[in-house]
């Protein structure tokens, strides 16, 4: 019986190993199972990848001597990162430090203390105090403080615009939907490059709802920011007129063709094109990126002009714009990987090392005089040295924690002007937050059917804004995710909400 | 065992596949059992709580069930109809080909595609169909005769997914049916000949009969993947317009599985479908035999 029982174990692990992770993963079984207390062992973290390459270990060098501390990272693709982590979490290999997106996915692990709860541990550590409360409490699991978190700008979004455009038909950066809607259809209409030809379009928009132009828009239209209360009950965006709203705004754009027609199957890269080229005028997404953008496009039209712009008011005069909850993801600390208290305690005291300004600027900038220079307070990258940043330092950008304002760290400096104003929009949008209601609320049915119930949401608006769908056809896809349990959603977010606010 | 002593070289020749077998194909239904469990992957097989039938209910009471069975057996069956016999009609024509050069590089060009990925081959087809500049657009407007949304209509996905798998596909599987025709009896041909058949008789009366066991063999093989239509193929022309008509079960079990950790539910659908898959495979071979064919075992 023993024999069977170990042989079906080990087929098991087998097969999921070969199946699911290729082979490194059981070769990462012997390091993550042999680990130890003492101070010479390594640090396992498996870390976010966003570049093509695994990065140069010369800046991990350099922070293992500043911290004394040896790490044993395991770099994983971003795109395969949840993957990768489900099947290290089945195979009982998961490393010390593991970086969480989406916390639902792990509250059930959490709640069977499957994670250690640092939250009482933190006022030791003196940089780590320094994290921002607002966002603390948004990483709390049932009031609990279960991670570390790696900062983000609460909001980047915005619009990018042609300057050239806009001033070649006399039109100023729109400051209501309804100018919104003047400048895509005279971008469209009004040939903006004067070439004679019928050959533009205002709007490019991709395959997004979230980080695309729809979800920018609707905060404009006042619409709340994922959940919202209406009368006493945490309802969600869908269920508000200003969503619909919405729908109409580009249902209309759509219809006259003032943005490309197969948005819902565009890819990010295919949209950026259409507005580097030339086709497209307006692009709403995150400001940040209008350098990379210009950086590619210049090369194409050497004459072109972009700006940014933040503020667009609704129908009821106001302006605002949804928030993310201030982190891209967390960092959490598994009880089978880090043993004891001590163990918990030493990685801790590595980051609260790592947050230290000097070495967060190492982490996040590179070498001073290497990889950046120091302008008026802020950092620069040496432009020659780009191919270097790229394989040496830019990887490293996913190990940080906190963000400029805790770690004291550089901003980065542009002498691309319109960067360096989005960099200001992306403060200025911190007076106009729209929060997400849900954030630190409960619900069982949202983990169990969330997804797979937005997304009957997710098809009706497309299809409203393609003209697949009428308005009735658009509320009885609400009913539909009523019925097939979003009001247990709801009737769990509201009770969870009431709870929390006493 | 006498027999297994006499000739261990033959049984040693044969372990390595047994093993393999054993490995990659029967101890992984271990797995299963995860059906049947509220599975926690930090609990582990035999810490997780069982619950019996709870995940195939949800599967059932699911309102898009239904669609989703329909789906998958509507694709299934264009696929058997329309896509399978394409690489037939193509070898007998080939094989009507006198030239042999001619032959070889049309068999190598259509072949070809095989090798691309989906992701590459629903790229192209994005690229020619979209409304924002595509070519066929483009043409279509030109001439007259105003555009058409491939990629975001329900009726149009049919046709784009079958035409896909014929184009990658049928080359490729025209290999096997040239071969099988290759070992036809000459003197069958010769025969035929003097009796003042015509190239068509010919192949309706010799070709066809001789190699209908393989044609058989290769459909009861491909009823075997009913329900696997190929989770990326699929996963990549679907979207939110389309998902009425493209959900199948795959992109179910990754959407409403997969993505959110719900590996028993995952699971309970898999096994769901294997269940229907070895069903059909079964039937379709006791039939095979009732006709007098092999059948596959």
């Amino acid at each position: 019986m023993i024999i069977v029982k170990k042989v079906n174990k080990a087929a098991v692990l087998t097969s999921v190993c070969v199946g699911i992770l290729g082979l490194t993963a059981c070769n990462q079984n012997e390091s993550a199972s042999s680990e130890g207390g003492s101070d010479s062992d390594p640090i396992t973290i498996m870390a976010t990848l966003h570049t093509p390459e695994v990065p140069d270990k010369k800046i991990q060098n350099m922070i293992e001597e500043e911290t004394g501390v040896t790490l044993d990272i395991q770099w994983v693709p971003d795109n395969n990162y949840d993957e990768r982590l489900n099947a290290a979490f089945a195979t009982g290999t998961l490393p010390q430090v593991i970086s969480i997106k989406n916390a639902d996915m792990f509250k059930g692990a959490v709640r069977d203390d499957q994670f250690w709860e640092i939250g009482p541990y933190l006022d030791e550590f003196e940089n780590l105090q320094k994290l921002k409360p607002e966002i603390m409490e948004n990483v709390k699991i049932d009031d609990k403080i279960y991670s570390l978190y790696q900062g983000r700008p609460l909001s980047r979004s915005g619009m990018i615009y042609r300057k050239d455009w806009a001033e070649n038909l006399g039109l100023e950066a729109p400051t209501t939907t309804e100018e919104v809607f003047e400048m895509v259809r005279a971008f469209t209409e009004d040939d903006p490059d004067g070439n004679g030809q019928d050959d533009t379009i205002g709007l490019t928009d991709r395959s997004d709802l979230e980080y695309g132009a729809f979800k920018a828009v609707s905060s404009w239209f006042g619409t709340p920011n994922h959940w919202g209360e209406k009368d006493g009950v945490i309802t969600p965006e869908f269920m508000f007129d200003e969503y619909v709203d919405t729908l109409n705004f580009f249902r209309d754009i759509h219809e006259n063709g003032y943005m490309n027609k197969d948005f819902p199957v565009t890819s990010k890269t295919d949209q950026q094109d259409m507005f580097k080229t030339g086709k497209a005028g307006m692009y709403i997404g995150s400001m940040g990126d209008v350098e990379s953008i210009y950086n590619d496009a210049s090369k194409l039209n050497p004459d072109l002009e972009y700006d940014v712009h933040n503020y667009v008011e609704g129908p009821h005069g106001e302006y605002g714009i949804w928030s993310i909850p201030g982190y891209g993801s967390m960092l959490m600390f598994p009880k089978s990987s880090v043993e004891t208290e001590d163990d918990l305690k030493r990685i801790l005291s590595f980051y609260d090392q790592l947050m230290e300004t000097d070495n967060t600027n190492l982490l996040v900038w590179g070498v001073e005089g290497e990889h950046y220079n120091v302008e008026d307070g802020m950092a620069q990258s040496i432009a020659e040295n780009q191919q270097a940043i790229d394989r040496e330092v830019k990887p490293y950008l996913s190990l940080e924690i906190g963000e400029a304002d805790s770690s004291g760290r550089y901003e980065g400096f542009s002498d691309y002007e319109p960067k360096t104003k989005a960099t200001e929009l992306e403060k200025d949008n911190e007076n106009y937050l729209i929060q997400d209601l849900s954030i630190g609320l409960h619900s069982d049915a949202y983990i169990q059917n969330g997804e797979r119930l937005q997304e009957i949401i997710n098809d009706a608006t497309y299809q409203y804004i393609l003209g697949q769908m009428d308005e009735e056809g658009f509320e009885k896809a609400v009913d539909n995710w009523v019925n097939q349990g979003g009001q247990d959603i709801m009737d769990e977010y509201t009770e969870s909400h009431n709870e929390i606010n006493g | 065992m006498k027999n297994i002593k006499k000739n261990k070289l033959i049984y040693l020749m044969i372990a390595p596949g047994i093993i393999y077998f054993l490995i990659y194909k029967y101890f992984p239904m271990y797995g299963l059992i995860i059906a049947f469990q509220d599975y926690k992957p930090y609990l582990g097989i035999s810490g997780s709580e069982w619950v019996g039938f709870q995940h195939f209910q949800r599967l059932f009471q699911d309102p898009d069930f239904w669609m989703i069975f329909k789906n998958t057996i509507v694709l299934f069956i264009l696929q058997l109809v329309i896509a399978f016999p394409i690489p037939i009609i193509l070898a007998l024509m080939l094989n009507e080909v006198r030239s042999n050069l001619y032959k070889r590089s049309v068999q190598t060009l259509i072949y070809i595609p095989h090798f691309m990925s989906w992701v590459v081959i629903v790229s192209i087809s994005y690229v020619m169909l979209t409304l924002d500049g595509g070519i066929i657009n483009s043409i279509l407007r030109v001439m007259g005769f105003g555009q058409i949304n491939f990629l975001l209509s329900e009726e149009w996905f049919r046709p784009m997914y079958i035409l896909q798998i014929i184009w990658r596909e049928s080359g490729w599987g025209t290999i096997i049916f040239l071969a099988a025709i290759a070992g036809v009896d000459p003197q069958l041909y010769e025969a035929a000949k003097i009796d003042g058949a015509s190239r068509l008789r010919q192949i309706w009366h010799i070709t066809l009969p001789s190699i209908r066991s393989v044609i058989i063999i290769l459909l009861i093989l491909k009823i075997g993947d009913v329900l696997e239509l190929g989770f990326e193929h699929v996963y990549l022309l679907l979207n939110s317009s389309n998902r009425a008509v493209a959900e199948i079960f795959d992109t179910y079990v990754f959407t409403a599985g997969l993505q959110q950790g719900q590996f028993s539910y995952s699971t309970a659908v898999g096994f769901f479908k294997g269940i229907v898959g070895l069903i059909l495979v079964v039937g379709a071979n006791k039939l095979a035999k009732k006709y007098g064919e092999e059948g596959v075992y």
